[in-house]
């Protein structure tokens, strides 16, 4: 028997079947929740209104009739307050559906599926996160930790252990943001590899990613912080070929499968040989365009097998140990991929432009 | 740098064409960036990689032009048209800090005339956006374009005792440079000096009074080699970086300065007017030892991934410039002055790779050695960036730097200092992610947007001991409405009560069981009375209120701002909860409703407190809150809902009534508060 229906029944009846004046009014409260959840328009919302505090054959008359009147002296007390705080919390509710009802349904008299319902969104992700996400799902399942490091970093892990000769111009070349205390903003995340080496035995398969900073006047390709990430392998018998292997699967996941891979001979002092790679333009497929500015090849990150001095100076004996690493922007992929022409522009929290991005 | 196709042509035969030469430099390690046509002629605009100073000039990218098509390499020699009278009658040269100086060539040249350069060597300095100034100082500028050692041209007449010495410099010592600054010279400089002053700062730029000028006659031609870190440091101590230090900071060739200054005199003999005094001044105290390095044939298919053929890989290293001799295991290769970066058997083999091509290396796969090492809290971190998406926050990413009065008011201390910082606004890194997240705030409702739900995950950075540490954290923006504008619901603007409830969203999957909220020992940039904390033991886990409104109208923000700062480490070393199933209540709860009239110091957590663990008690909770007609002054009315319910049973009416007379009796006794009549 619903609640409803025990409405139309004496009280003492009820109890006598096991019913408690509490859950009676408990249920009947729960069953107006549920009605009143689902109101809608004005009409509805009178309608409410009616079956439960209308004065002839509203609920509330029921049980005022049924139960209350009929309920047994000692009872009286408890039913009266049941009674009166249902009544109150009702009045309280239909005045509420009454008034979120008005104004602009009032003469909505049908639902109009094709109207907007309020909307909801999910935020969005940073599109350096979404690339970095994407870089990270190619390399965990070939076996790749991820870590991020420290962004103040010493001289000797930024350049020193880097095999950056003390007094190179590659050292000026970094633009390097010092601190007062003496340490300095890492200029890449190269210096992880020291980290990582000096604290765990090969062979090792990591990426390493976070911010980096450079003293670079900001403008629409620079900013004086942004987001690189490195991957890097050293194990007994690791090859060029496997660095080569590793990056073309690399760009044509991340690019896409037509995309092809060009090694050009570089200089990284932490790297011999070093490498710059180039994936065929994917904005042109290799054909030539403004973004590649007519070649059909686009640079896209700088690799090498790690020099035998950044390996000793990690406390590794490079006749026994070879590696590879590779690093690139993140910024700058994320803008490749998804189109953004200013670096800037990810650093400003513009909704408008982080909303593209959900 | 620019370098002419008929320059190359000097040196080595091509018969390619210019794109198809573009392409092989590049693909050697010799980027060329563009081809240009001016004039007739074809020029290669190339990136030369810092550590290849030697191939920073016509001859040197001959050489690997030479290496890439394995052709012969013709190098610029010319007769020296001696007199017989010996330069060294003339002048001398001697050097004191033979560290700093490894050798010093010069040549005396005698009855010059300063006139224009004849036509076709303007043409070639004029391609390689070189000024044309006079035959002297042309001469040598051809030379450094074309072999890439600098010269300098003295006037003999003007220097004291006709001599050279090369010294380190005095304290104090003037010398006025050729761009008519007069600089201070120190110890740690190396000067160029006459019998009594310095006449240049070496290899950086020479002096204004012993300059070639229209009346010079006599020259003395310098060709030297200097120590790089010296010329590095005396060319950022006064910020002159001239054609000279770029060359000598990288690395010149102690040999090439012999053939430069012979080249010199040649060319002079050619283009005239002057005679060449016989023999070089050539002081070369000590010639540096270079090693004789070990290139073993396993070494190379071991790095490489692939073998390289014994011919392939002698012929390489002779169109380079090296000699190798085979050893049982390979080769002995003897390093060379001309390519000084070549010092180590990993230096051979990347010669050999970028010559032999690295297109020929297969590409192949490593076998995945070893299990991936979980991330540390890599759960936890996916766990925050799903709900902050789910409740609708735009995650951004701010600098890490910002001011030092951001640093002093939102962060509390001066923070860690940049010493040489892009501007004084990005003068600390950041003690607090509040001011960035301000920022962002503000940058959207200047540009009108109603609805602001900004999120950054990023780091604060601080002192620890003799380092620093850089703990994680997270940041919550909002400002404007609550919900997207829309027909179905009125709008009302996001306040305090929703970021506390974001807020605890977020937290809760993390074992925070112990969590509390405190409104006391807050960050001063929020404003009073509409903050709080939520704390875990000593943990603070969340720190979260309204902008201090003084702040937000510094930043014409006129509408509240809501900010969070939630400490991540600290939540992710909780760790999330196990999930695991309890069994849910198969029976309703109940719940009973109490009007309480609440004293306004009284706050929600204390009647809590003051209820206290009662069995059975499933929740307590406001139903409604109630100011004014009707509620005494001093007071607010509280409709206190509680609900209990047992897993399996119902509770009884009694056991309900009973709960209620314990649960206002507690009211009373420990808040003096009972319910309305």
């Amino acid at each position: 028997m619903s609640v409803l229906e025990k409405t139309a029944r004496p009280i003492t009846e009820l109890i006598a079947e096991g019913d408690s004046p509490a859950s009676l009014y408990g249920e009947l409260r729960s069953v107006f929740e549920t009605e009143s959840a689902s109101v809608a328009g004005a009409r509805q919302a009178r309608a409410l209104r009616d079956r439960w505090l209308g004065r002839k054959s509203g609920v509330i008359t029921a049980t005022n009739r049924r139960w209350l009147k009929a309920a047994p002296r000692e009872l009286k007390p408890v039913v009266g307050k049941l009674q009166n705080l249902l009544r109150k919390e009702l009045e309280a509710a239909v005045k509420r559906a009454a008034r979120t009802a008005s104004a602009p349904a009032r003469k909505d008299r049908r639902l109009d599926p094709t109207l907007p319902g309020p909307e909801r969104v999910l935020g969005s992700v940073h599109p350096v996160r979404m690339a970095l996400e994407e870089v990270l799902d190619i390399f965990r399942p070939l076996g790749y930790t991820v870590a991020e490091g420290p962004e103040i970093e010493t001289f000797f892990y930024n350049f020193e252990a880097l095999n950056f000769p003390p007094d190179h111009p590659a050292v000026d070349e970094m633009d390097t943001l010092f601190l007062k205390d003496g340490d300095l903003l890492r200029t890449h995340t190269s210096p992880c590899q020291i980290r990582i080496m000096e604290a765990q035995p090969p062979p090792l398969r990591y990426v390493v990613h976070g911010k980096v900073y450079r003293n670079d006047t900001a403008d629409a390709t620079h900013s004086p912080m942004f987001h690189q990430l490195e991957m890097f392998a050293v194990d007994a018998g690791i090859t060029f070929g496997d660095l080569k292997g590793t990056l073309e699967h690399f760009a044509a996941r991340f690019f896409g499968p037509d995309t092809k891979t060009r090694f050009r001979p570089s200089y990284f002092p932490f790297t011999e040989p070093s490498a710059e790679v180039d994936i065929t333009c994917p904005f042109c497929n290799g054909s030539g365009c403004r973004v590649c500015k007519q070649t059909g090849f686009i640079e896209v990150l700088g690799c090498g097998m790690i020099d035998p001095n950044v390996l000793r100076n990690a406390g590794l004996d490079p006749e026994s140990h070879q590696g590879f690493a590779a690093g690139f922007g993140l910024d700058r992929f994320a803008m490749l991929k998804y189109g953004i022409d200013d670096i800037l522009l990810l650093y400003q929290g513009d909704v408008r432009f982080l909303r593209q991005f959900r | 740098m620019r370098i002419l196709l008929s320059w190359l042509r000097d040196f080595v035969d091509i018969e390619e064409s210019p794109r198809a030469l573009a392409h092989a430099l590049t693909m050697a390690g010799m980027a060329v960036d563009a081809v240009e046509e001016e004039d007739g002629e074809t020029i290669l605009e190339v990136d030369v990689t810092s550590n290849r100073p030697d191939a920073m000039n016509h001859f040197g990218m001959a050489r690997e032009v030479a290496a890439i098509y394995r052709r012969p390499l013709r190098a610029p020699t010319s007769p020296v048209p001696e007199s017989d009278a010996p330069a060294s009658d003339l002048a001398s040269v001697e050097i004191e800090d033979a560290d700093s100086c490894t050798r010093y060539v010069g040549r005396v040249f005698t009855c010059v005339r300063v006139r224009p350069s004849p036509d076709w060597m303007r043409r070639r300095l004029e391609l390689c956006e070189v000024r044309s100034i006079n035959n002297l100082a042309d001469l040598t500028n051809y030379v450094l374009l074309e072999m890439g050692q600098p010269t300098h041209a003295f006037d003999l007449d003007t220097l004291a005792g006709s001599r050279i010495v090369v010294r380190r410099a005095g304290a104090g010592e003037p010398l006025v440079t050729l761009d008519g600054q007069e600089r201070e010279l120190s110890p740690d400089q190396l000067a160029i000096c006459d019998a009594d002053k310095p006449v240049a700062l070496a290899g950086v730029m020479g002096g204004a009074a012993t300059e070639i000028t229209e009346d010079t006659r006599n020259v003395l031609l310098e060709a030297a080699w200097f120590r790089p870190a010296m010329i590095r440091n005396a060319s950022r101590r006064f910020k002159l970086f001239t054609e000279a230090s770029h060359r000598f900071e990288r690395g010149a060739d102690w040999n090439a300065t012999v053939r430069a200054a012979d080249r010199i005199a040649s060319l002079l003999g050619r283009t005239g007017p002057g005679t060449v005094l016989g023999g070089r001044i050539d002081c070369f105290p000590r010639e540096p030892s270079l090693p004789a390095i070990r290139l073993r044939r396993e070494r190379i298919a071991r790095h490489l991934g692939v073998a390289v053929e014994d011919g392939e890989v002698e012929a390489i290293l002779a169109s380079l410039g090296f000699e190798a001799s085979r050893t049982d295991s390979g080769w002995t290769v003897q390093a060379s002055s001309h390519r000084l970066d070549v010092e180590r058997e990993i230096d051979l083999i990347e010669e050999i790779a970028r010559i032999h091509g690295f297109e020929k290396i297969p590409a192949t796969l490593p076998a995945v050695g070893t299990a991936p090492i979980p991330t540390p809290h890599a759960a936890e971190d996916a766990r925050m960036r799903a709900g902050v998406r789910g409740l609708g926050f735009d995650e951004t990413i701010g600098f890490s730097f910002i001011g030092s009065e951001d640093a002093r008011r939102f962060g509390g201390d001066r923070g860690v200092v940049l010493r040489n910082p892009l501007s004084n606004l990005w003068g600390v890194m950041r003690n607090s992610m509040a001011p960035t997240m301000v920022r962002a705030v503000e940058w959207n409702l200047k540009r009108n947007q109603p609805f602001v739900r900004l999120a950054e995950f990023g780091r604060i950075y601080r002192r620890a001991g003799q380092g620093h540490e850089e703990p994680r954290m997270l940041t919550l923006g909002a400002s404007g409405a609550a919900r997207l504008p829309s027909w179905t619901d009125a709008s009302r603007p996001y306040g305090f009560y929703d970021l506390k409830a974001d807020v605890l969203a977020l937290v809760r999957p993390y074992r925070t069981d112990d969590v509390r909220i405190d409104t006391e020992n807050l960050p001063a940039y929020l404003r009073q009375g509409h903050a709080a904390a939520f704390r875990c033991g000593s943990d603070t886990i969340a720190t979260f209120g309204e902008l201090d409104p003084a702040l937000a109208r510094e930043r014409k923000i006129r509408q509240p701002v809501l900010l969070a700062e939630i400490h991540l480490d600290a939540l992710y070393d909780r760790g999330l909860y196990k999930p695991s199933h309890r069994q849910q209540p198969r029976v309703p709860s109940v719940s009973r409703d109490f009007s309480l009239l609440v004293p306004d110091g009284v706050k929600f957590a204390r009647i809590v407190e003051a209820v206290g663990a009662m069995p059975d008690l499933r929740s307590l909770e406001p139903a409604e809150i109630f100011r004014g007609k009707n509620v005494p002054a001093g007071h607010y009315s509280l409709l206190l809902r509680a609900s209990w319910q047992r897993l399996d049973q119902s509770l009884t009416d009694e056991e309900v009534n009973a709960f209620s007379d314990t649960l206002r009796s507690s009211l009373d006794s420990k808040l003096g508060i009972s319910p309305r009549s």
